[in-house]
C-alpha cells in the first residue's frame, strides 16, 4: 500500500511537471529539456538545506526553488532570444551540469553515497504519507487550474502570440523578450518547488534521480497528450508513468526471470509511443489548443486561398 | 510624421536599402517595386524589426532610430506583414482584441469601427483565424492594426495573393479608414495600378535604391515602369 502511495505521490509530481511544460512549451513555445535540472536543483537544493544547515523542510523548499528561479533566470537572459534548438541544447546541458555537480561535489550534495534522510513531513500523524498525498494533489490541482486559466487570460494569448509569431507580437507592442523570460523563470521555480516536494517522497537522494528519463518520460507524456492541451499532459502521464510505472511494475505477472527488462522495455515502449504518435496523431490524444468557441456553420466561400500559418 | 535621413538596413551585415533619405506627411505614401526591391526591408525598418545599420529616423519629430519594436505602437505605429500576418490558434476576437490595447479610446468604441469597415469580421468572432481564407485574414490583419489607434499604418503588399474582388474591396476600405480616422498609411505594393488609384505620393525602389519620388498628380504607369527597370 505504501508503494503505490509513492508511486501515485510520484506520478502526481510528474502531471505537475507536465503542466508546468505544458506552459512552456505548449503556450510559449519554449523548448526546455533540462526539466530534470530544474527539478533536481529543487530536489538536491532542498536536501543540501534541509539535512547540511538544518533548514526546516518548507523554508529549505522555498530556497531551493529560488535557486532554480536564479539559475533559470541567468539561463534565459543567454539563451531565451535564440532558435529553438539553442535553447533545446541548453537547458540538456543544464540538466547534465547540474547530474555531474551532484556527483563530483559530495562535499556538499554526498557524491555517489547520496545525501538523507529527509524528514517526511505530517510525521506525527498515522497517515502521514495519505496525508501527503492529498497536500500533493492539492497542489497539483491548483497546477492544472492555472494552467488551464491561464489559456483564456491576457497573459496566456499574449504567450499563443509570442509563440506563433515573435515579430507580429512585438510589433503589437509586445515585449516578447520579457514575456518569455518571465514565464520560464517562474515555471522553473515551480519545477525547483516539485522537486523539494519530492525530497520527503525519495527520503535519500542519490544522482541517479537526476536521470534525463525524467525530463523524456514528462516530454513524451506531453506529446503524447497534446502539447497545446493541458489536459493532454495530463492523460500522457497516466499513459506512461501510470501504465508502467504503477500498473505494470506493480500489477502485471512478469516472471522473476524478465523483471529486470521491465524498466527497459518501459524505455522501449516510450519510444515507440513517441514514434506511433508522430507519424499518426502529431497533435496528441487531445490535439492542439484552439479557441474555445468554433463556427456553429460552415464559414461562407470565399474566392481565395487560406491563411499561410506564420 | 516619419522624417528618414540616409537610411541603410538590411538582414545581419548585408544592406538591403542604402542610404534613403525621405519624410513621409499625412498621406497615402505608395513603396512600389519589383521582389526584392526592398519593400518589406523598408516597412520592417520603419516599425523597427529591423535595426538601422545608419542614419537616422524620426517621428512626429522625436528620433526613433533605437526604440525596440514594442514600443512603436505606443509611438502610434501600426504594422501589417504581408506572410503570417494573423496568430492561427486565436480567434478573430482574440486576435482584434491583442492590438486593441495602445490608444485612449474604448475597445468596444474600436471594434464597431473595425466592423463597420470589415463586416465579415464580425461574423467570425470566435473562429480560429488560422482557418480564415487569404481575404479575411488580410482584413483581420489590417482590422486589428486599426484596433491600435494608429497615427501610421504600414501595410506591406496587402493585395498578395488575393482575388480582383478582394482587392477592390481591400482598397475601398484602406481608402476609407484614411478618410475617417486620418491616419496615415504606408503602402508597399506590387499592384501599381491599384496603388495608384488611392495613393497622395508614389516611391520606386529598385534594388535597395530610391528610382522616383512623386505626389501621384500627373504620374503615369510609364514612369513606373521605367524606374522599376533602372
Amino acid at each position: 500500500m505504501d508503494y503505490l502511495i509513492f508511486s501515485f505521490s510520484l506520478m502526481l509530481i510528474y502531471i505537475g511537471l507536465a503542466q508546468l511544460l505544458h506552459i512552456q512549451f505548449g503556450l510559449a513555445g519554449i523548448p526546455n529539456f533540462g526539466v530534470v535540472g530544474f527539478w533536481g536543483l529543487g530536489l538536491y537544493g532542498t536536501g543540501v538545506l534541509y539535512v547540511t544547515y538544518s533548514f526546516p523542510l518548507l523554508a529549505a523548499i522555498a530556497a531551493a526553488s529560488l535557486i532554480s528561479a536564479a539559475v533559470a533566470w541567468v539561463l534565459a537572459y543567454l539563451v531565451l532570444q535564440r532558435s529553438g534548438q539553442s535553447i533545446l541544447a541548453a537547458t540538456l546541458a543544464l540538466a547534465a551540469i547540474v547530474a555531474t555537480l551532484v556527483v563530483t561535489e559530495k562535499d556538499i550534495t554526498g557524491g555517489v553515497q547520496g545525501i538523507g534522510t529527509i524528514g517526511f513531513p505530517f510525521s506525527e500523524m498515522a497517515n502521514r504519507n495519505v496525508i501527503y498525498f492529498g497536500f500533493l494533489l492539492a497542489v497539483v490541482i491548483g497546477l492544472i487550474w492555472v494552467s488551464a486559466r491561464l489559456r483564456d487570460s491576457r497573459l496566456g494569448r499574449q504567450l499563443i502570440a509570442i509563440r506563433d509569431n515573435e515579430e507580429l507580437a512585438a510589433s503589437l507592442g509586445k515585449d516578447t523578450a520579457a514575456a518569455k523570460r518571465m514565464t520560464f523563470v517562474v515555471t522553473c521555480a515551480l519545477m525547483g518547488v516539485l522537486g523539494g516536494l519530492s525530497a520527503p517522497l525519495h527520503q535519500f537522494l542519490v544522482p541517479y534521480h537526476l536521470a534525463p528519463s525524467l525530463t523524456f518520460a514528462v516530454w513524451i507524456a506531453l506529446v503524447l497528450g497534446g502539447k497545446g492541451h493541458n489536459l493532454g499532459a495530463m492523460i500522457g502521464v497516466f499513459a506512461t508513468f501510470g501504465l508502467f510505472d504503477i500498473l505494470i511494475e506493480t500489477y502485471a505477472p512478469v516472471p522473476q526471470d524478465y523483471a529486470l527488462m521491465v524498466p527497459n522495455f518501459k524505455l522501449f515502449c516510450y519510444g515507440a509511443l513517441l514514434v506511433l504518435i508522430i507519424m499518426y496523431r502529431p497533435t496528441g490524444i487531445l490535439g492542439e489548443d484552439a479557441p474555445h468557441e468554433r463556427p456553429k456553420a460552415a464559414p461562407t466561400p470565399v474566392p481565395d486561398t487560406p491563411v499561410k500559418e506564420g | 510624421m516619419f522624417d528618414v535621413q540616409a537610411m541603410r538596413s538590411g538582414y545581419g551585415d548585408m544592406a538591403v536599402l542604402k542610404d534613403l533619405t525621405f519624410s513621409i506627411k499625412d498621406e497615402i505614401f505608395a513603396v512600389l517595386g519589383a521582389n526584392g526591391a526592398g519593400k518589406t526591408t523598408l516597412l520592417k525598418t520603419l516599425a523597427r524589426l529591423l535595426p538601422l545599420q545608419s542614419g537616422s529616423m524620426k517621428l512626429g519629430g522625436a528620433d526613433v532610430s533605437a526604440t525596440p519594436a514594442h514600443a512603436m505602437p505606443s509611438a502610434g505605429v501600426a504594422y501589417v506583414p504581408q506572410e503570417g500576418n494573423v496568430f492561427p490558434d486565436l480567434s478573430v476576437a482574440e486576435n482584434l482584441s491583442i492590438g486593441g490595447r495602445t490608444g485612449h479610446r474604448p475597445k468596444e468604441e474600436k471594434l464597431e469601427e473595425v466592423f463597420d469597415l470589415f463586416p465579415r469580421l464580425k461574423e467570425r468572432l470566435s473562429q480560429a483565424a488560422g482557418s480564415l481564407s487569404g481575404g479575411e485574414g488580410q482584413m483581420l490583419a489590417v482590422g486589428r492594426a486599426l484596433m491600435q489607434d494608429p497615427k501610421v499604418l504600414l501595410l506591406d503588399e496587402p493585395s498578395a495573393g488575393l482575388s480582383p474582388i478582394f482587392v477592390d474591396t481591400l482598397f475601398s476600405s484602406i481608402e476609407k479608414a484614411r478618410k475617417e480616422s486620418g491616419v496615415t498609411i504606408v503602402l508597399a505594393e506590387q499592384n501599381a495600378v491599384k496603388t495608384l488609384e488611392i495613393a497622395d505620393r508614389v516611391m520606386v525602389l529598385s534594388l535597395g535604391e530610391m528610382h522616383l519620388l512623386r505626389e501621384r498628380e500627373g504620374l503615369e504607369m510609364k514612369d513606373i515602369t521605367e524606374a522599376y527597370h533602372i
